[in-house]
């Protein structure tokens, strides 16, 4: 009995929840012929890790534990941890949960969206490769292990992204993706080494407590080195392109892993070296390149993605557009930038899921992405339809749902900033960021436009609504994205601040592996309140009287819908579709609805085609490019 | 000489990337990505090493404080990075012969379908 309460112990809990996730991976590797034991064990082992990171909710988020375990109870020796370990504190576990969650939902997809794939056996092997090694990179507590996960997660996804290889460019972005992510981590190791050399330890918490203290040269380098790591990870600017790449050549539910979930492994590790081990996030130059890097991210890859015709790869430019906005929010160091940042990340989780899943389900369904080449499916698929929109309402921040409101404590956090610091930076930052949430919604009318409204192609005539198992994956995150939309005030108070308030708490994080934490930099966030016309039930009981008092209108002015649809011939020009010279009307293509924009922007838009001009080298360039400026920059700056 | 293992180990890095971005030919990619991964491990092995110290194999009975050996961590490291190495390698190649049925080139100029 004692040995079972021994096993039982929550002290446990982190490595089970890596564990579970491998176990499962190699279990089916051995007996996952049979479809059943497959999809048995698949769910079985997504399932406990999920149970595994909610059981940690209490003691960790709620009671401000840090869990530190040894594996095989090797405990520093002589002041040096030799062993390793696991560090979990509120920060881990609130990306373990985000991960748990995204991981959950797209293995319960899989299993309907795969089954017309062959090698079932080799893609759950993979996928729960993949989740393991993003889960155990959250937890871990030591440098080295955390570039081992790296490797495993970034080997698990370009497989994975490769896995469809008869996809148009999946072979292509796998190879681009595995280059480039093989440099970053590369990077990382070199700058694990450098930090290796000069303080002879790996171990987080001992990095944190030892490294503030021996800023020189190296160490300088060793920044720069691990900070480009993890932005490849993250898929930051200028490893955007990748991303894209990735996302339009994997499977959905893979897309909604690599979105939601390894960029997310990115950006911990951005906040880990950034925050504790080098404790440099008091400078404002360090600031300043987080939020420079930001958003640069926002409003390239959503200019990116307006000149797109491609409903996944769209998607991706979206997705890294959203990550620059929490890059930024994390990057202005007070405890509402940093709150509003983890915020925006769960909801970037969420929508971007579930958009990624229903662009799963419309290419299950009608096996294209082409914009170009669908239309009407609001007939066809209405569950898909429906749950499409609410998450390009929540990506595009419109009332109430999620995104509205972390990207509206975003715009506060970066005008807060702007009033406090006195700097007219920030308040730029805000400016870009009203402006990429604005071509956001932009780009977003254009994918519903051309997917889910105007006219079916005659091809897709017998396109079906995809199955339960896919619309009750998708249902879930759109559940999620009203619910955290709706109830801001829960998220923050039991997830965001507890893990922001422990971004701000180096000595506690040092102290709890037992190594002395007195000389650890005292960073304060403050406390924040929100302020304006933010409150999300007002604005939903808005949106209700708005929808109320139109219906009314419609119903009692006899609206004809049928006679307001017809097409008159001299009216054309003003239709959305239509375009060009009034003597030559000709139709638009579902993806140029903005073309005016774009032909304004031309200058813009050509050198952007050019410049993402998907030679592999070219790529590699920037990596190198980036390399170079970030380590001058480190060593001037920091 | 411990400085030159440093000079070797970045030169090998910077040689390794350099062949990244300036070959077209994907198989020397590949060597790039290989040439780097070099540079690491020496860097790796270079960090643990101590002059005159002897292999970090021990009894416990022999273990004592007079005891000179190099560091055993860093070899840890190298091990995993040489495997890691070796599976990067295997599979850009893997991926490599896929493109090259695909694309019928393994010129990367030619390989760029997905742009813009």
């Amino acid at each position: 009995m004692n040995m079972l309460g021994n096993i039982l112990n929550y002290q446990h809990f982190p490595i089970y929840a890596i564990m579970v996730l491998f176990l499962g991976s190699f279990l089916i590797a051995a007996f996952g012929e049979n479809r059943a034991v497959r999809n048995v064990l698949a769910l079985l082992s997504i399932t406990a890790a999920l149970g595994f990171a909610v059981a940690l909710v209490k003691p960790v988020l709620l009671e401000g534990e840090i869990i530190s375990y040894w594996m095989g109870a090797r405990e520093p020796a002589g002041g040096y941890a030799i062993g390793i370990a696991l560090e979990v504190d509120a920060l881990s576990l609130f990306f373990a949960l985000l991960v748990a969650t995204a991981v959950f939902v797209s293995g319960v997809y899989s299993i309907q969206y795969m089954n017309r794939d062959h090698n079932e056996k080799e893609y759950y092997t993979l996928y729960l490769l993949l989740c393991g090694g993003v889960m155990g990179m959250v937890l871990s507590g030591d440098l080295f292990n955390m570039f081992i996960m790296v490797e495993i997660l970034t080997f698990a996804a370009v497989a994975l992204t490769a896995f469809r290889n008869t996809v148009r460019g999946a072979v292509e972005a796998a190879f681009k993706y595995l280059v480039v992510g093989c440099m970053g981590s590369t990077c990382i190791l070199v700058g694990t080494a450098i930090l290796y050399a000069q303080t002879h330890t790996l171990n987080l918490a001992q990095l944190a407590q030892l490294v503030p203290g021996e800023v020189n040269t190296a160490t300088k380098l060793a920044f720069a080195l691990l900070f480009v790591g993890f932005g490849t990870k993250a898929f930051i600017v200028p490893f955007h392109p990748l991303a894209a790449d990735a996302h339009g050549a994997a499977p959905a539910s893979i897309s909604v892993i690599i979105s939601g979930v390894l960029t997310k492994s990115g950006i911990y590790g951005i906040i880990r070296i950034t925050y504790f081990l080098f404790q440099s996030m008091g400078l404002g130059t360090v600031q300043f390149l987080l939020v420079f890097i930001g958003s640069l991210s926002m409003f390239v890859c959503v200019t990116m993605a307006l000149a797109q015709h491609d409903f996944k790869r769209l998607l991706a430019f979206h997705s890294i557009s959203q990550i620059g906005y929490v890059l930024t929010a994390v990057g202005l160091c007070t405890a509402l930038g940093v709150s509003a940042g983890l915020y925006h990340a769960i909801n970037h989780t969420l929508f971007k899921g579930l958009l990624f899943l229903a662009a799963g389900a419309v290419l299950h369904e009608t096996g294209t992405t082409d914009l170009n080449k669908l239309g009407g499916l609001a007939k066809k698929m209405p569950h898909t339809t429906v749950l499409f929109l609410i998450g390009a309402f929540s990506i595009s921040g419109v009332p109430p749902f999620n995104g509205f409101a972390s990207k509206w404590m975003i715009y506060q956090a970066s005008y807060q900033k702007a009033v406090e610091s006195g700097n007219i930076g920030f308040l730029l930052v805000t400016i870009i960021a009203l402006v990429t949430s604005v071509l956001t919604l932009a780009s977003f009318v254009k994918v519903s436009h051309s997917v889910f409204f105007g006219q079916l192609p005659p091809e897709l005539e017998n396109v079906r609504e995809v199955s339960w198992g896919m619309r009750f994956a998708m249902g879930i995150f759109a559940l999620l994205c009203i619910i955290t939309g709706l109830f801001p005030n829960l998220v923050t108070a039991y997830l965001t601040e507890p893990a922001a308030a422990a971004v701000f708490s180096v000595k506690p994080y040092i102290e709890a592996m037992g190594f002395d934490g007195s000389a650890a930099a005292a960073l304060e966030g403050g406390s924040f309140q929100c302020v304006g016309a933010w409150d999300p039930v007002s604005w939903l009981l808005v949106l209700c009287i708005a929808l109320l008092a139109i219906t009314i209108v419609a119903v009692a002015g006899k609206y004809d819908n049928v006679s307001r649809c017809r097409l008159s011939t001299v009216e054309d020009k003003y239709q959305l579709f239509y375009g060009g010279e009034k003597q030559e009307l000709s139709q638009l293509g579902g993806d140029d609805l903005f073309w005016g924009f774009k032909h304004n922007w031309r200058a813009y838009f050509n050198y952007m085609h050019r410049l993402h001009s998907g030679i592999v080298n070219d790529y590699a360039l920037w990596a190198v490019v980036d390399l170079a400026l970030v380590t001058l920059f480190s060593l001037i700056v920091l | 000489m411990i400085l030159l293992n440093y000079i070797a180990a970045f030169f090998l890095i910077g040689l390794g990337m350099y062949a990244i971005v300036t070959k077209y030919n994907l198989v020397k990619t590949v060597i790039g990505l290989s040439i780097a991964d070099y540079g690491v491990n020496l860097l790796l092995i270079s960090i643990g090493f101590n002059p005159g110290g002897t292999a970090p194999i021990f009894t416990w009975s022999e273990l004592d404080y007079n005891s000179f050996f190099v560091d055993p961590v860093p070899q840890a490291l190298t091990l995993t990075s040489i495997v890691i190495g070796a599976c990067v390698t295997a599979m850009s190649l893997a991926l490599v012969i896929k493109l090259e049925e695909q694309y019928g080139t393994i010129d990367t100029r030619q390989i760029r379908r997905l742009r813009g």
